[in-house]
């Protein structure tokens, strides 16, 4: 045993060795071989999984009904939205009034409107879906001019959207109407309807207007090309764009698409898109 | 290494901090490569940290260890040398380690331990490799001839040969300076 110490062992080598070798591993490999072991550890099953195991149909279960009421609850008001919609008669505006004058609302239409404000729960619904509308799309104090107002639905001949109590009160605008620019003037409130989704608004207003409006306009609407059906094929390019950059794309699309059938041979240039 | 395996991650910090620079510098000195070194290095820690939950204790910590670092060394050294796997194996591999003859020493100047220290790291890197990875085994495990022969996979008595003809190598490359 001694002659295998001495042949195997030198102190005095074991101490030089000793004293040269000091190198060490690198910093990072020890936090990544460290952060390697705990991870191992970490990942090992707990206690805790079998308790969530335990909960885990009771949670589902509750989540299911959570969400089944809320569908319940959402259905019944946008049934009793569009009982609301259908009991509102729609009023024509006088075809044959000059211009300025379809920038004040006449008394007829202004009663029929108050008179459907004072409706019950479905005005309130649309009032708030409204409020919505305009938080997300526009700053608030900053009305169109009254040049504008009456330009707008010029380029948005977007009628009987159930949304507006006030659009509730006119009749959707004949094609003539609309070429004459003299559309819709019974109030001032349905041309703020057209200025609710400027096309500067962010993306994510966009959205969510689009969100808001999508399932009304959705229902028994006229169609968004309503007024252009004898113009021909630029303005309803022109007026696809416009939706376009409204953010109102589905319409867009619509109206796109019914284009196309109307005028097959014409170039859709940037509507195309 | 048993309390590791039981999820107590603390444990591990206490046999890594013990354990890293034996390995670290076994790995080294036997790949006279840095890169190589860490990579494998990595690897051998990894390894353990896989092989946790089936760690039974057959022998010391180290001799597990230092087992796992052996057989990530040659599958490296056989991956990147395959011919050189009987060189690795054989007892006295490579001629025997003479001091470079145009290295003049003054006689009469006491050379200090770092050159000492320098000239030792030269001889050990010149030893085969067989012979090298006993020293280091001895040297940074701590490891008994037994021990050796069980982290290296070779009888007692090689092991035992290994490490004699490394520290007669070292001794005698290592005379002048006495």
């Amino acid at each position: 045993m001694a002659l295998d110490e001495r042949d195997t062992r030198d102190p005095r080598l074991e101490h030089l060795y000793r004293e040269a070798a000091r190198e060490a591993p690198p910093a990072h490999l020890d936090a990544a071989i460290l952060a390697a072991a705990r991870r191992e550890v970490g990942a090992r099953p707990r206690a805790l999984s079998a308790a969530l195991r335990r909960w885990h149909v009771p949670v589902s279960i509750a989540a299911v009904i959570v969400v089944s009421v809320s569908l319940v609850i959402l259905v019944k008001e946008e049934g009793g939205d569009r009982l609301g919609d259908a009991r509102i008669p729609p009023v024509s505006a006088p075809a044959d009034k000059p211009t300025a004058e379809l920038t004040q609302a006449p008394p007829a239409a202004a009663a029929t409107a108050e008179k459907q404000v004072e409706a019950p729960a479905p005005v309130e619904l649309r009032g708030s879906r409204e409020d919505a509308l305009r938080s997300v799309s526009k700053p608030a104090g900053t009305p169109p001019p009254a040049q504008e107002r009456v330009a707008e639905p010029l380029r948005k001949p977007v009628p009987a959207s159930p949304l507006r109590l006030e659009e509730r009160t006119e009749a959707p605008a004949s094609p003539d109407l609309v070429s004459a620019g003299r559309v819709g003037g019974a109030s001032p409130a349905p041309l703020e309807q057209g200025s609710a989704v400027p096309a500067a608004d962010a993306p994510q207003a966009k959205l969510m207007a689009r969100a808001i409006l999508a399932k009304p306009a959705a229902t028994d609407r006229p169609p968004v090309w309503q007024g252009l059906e004898k113009e021909p094929p630029e303005k309803w390019l022109a007026r696809i764009e416009d939706l376009m950059r409204e953010g109102r794309a589905a319409e867009a699309e619509e109206m796109r698409v019914e284009c196309k059938r109307r005028f097959p041979g014409h170039p859709l240039g940037q509507a195309s898109k | 290494m048993l309390h590791y395996r039981d999820g107590d991650a603390a444990a591990f910090d206490v046999l890594y901090a013990r354990h890293k620079g034996g390995v670290y510098r076994y790995l080294l000195r036997l790949s006279r490569d840095a890169a190589v070194a860490e990579e494998l290095f990595q690897d051998v820690w990894t390894n353990l940290i896989r092989a946790r939950a089936g760690y039974t204790v057959q022998a010391r910590f180290a001799t597990y260890l230092y087992r796992l670092a052996h057989n990530r060394w040659i599958d490296h050294y056989r991956r990147n040398r395959p011919g050189a796997v009987v060189s690795l194996d054989e007892e006295d591999g490579g001629a025997p380690v003479d001091p470079p003859d145009d290295r003049e020493i003054p006689q009469d100047v006491a050379l200090d331990s770092r050159r000492q220290a320098a000239r030792l790291m030269e001889l050990i890197s010149e030893l085969p490799a067989a012979q090298r990875e006993a020293f280091l085994l001895q040297q940074e495990g701590g490891m008994s001839v037994e021990d050796i022969a069980n982290a290296t996979g070779v009888t007692r008595e090689t092991a035992k040969s290994r490490l004699r003809y490394a520290m007669s190598k070292l001794r005698k490359g290592m005379q002048e300076w006495r």
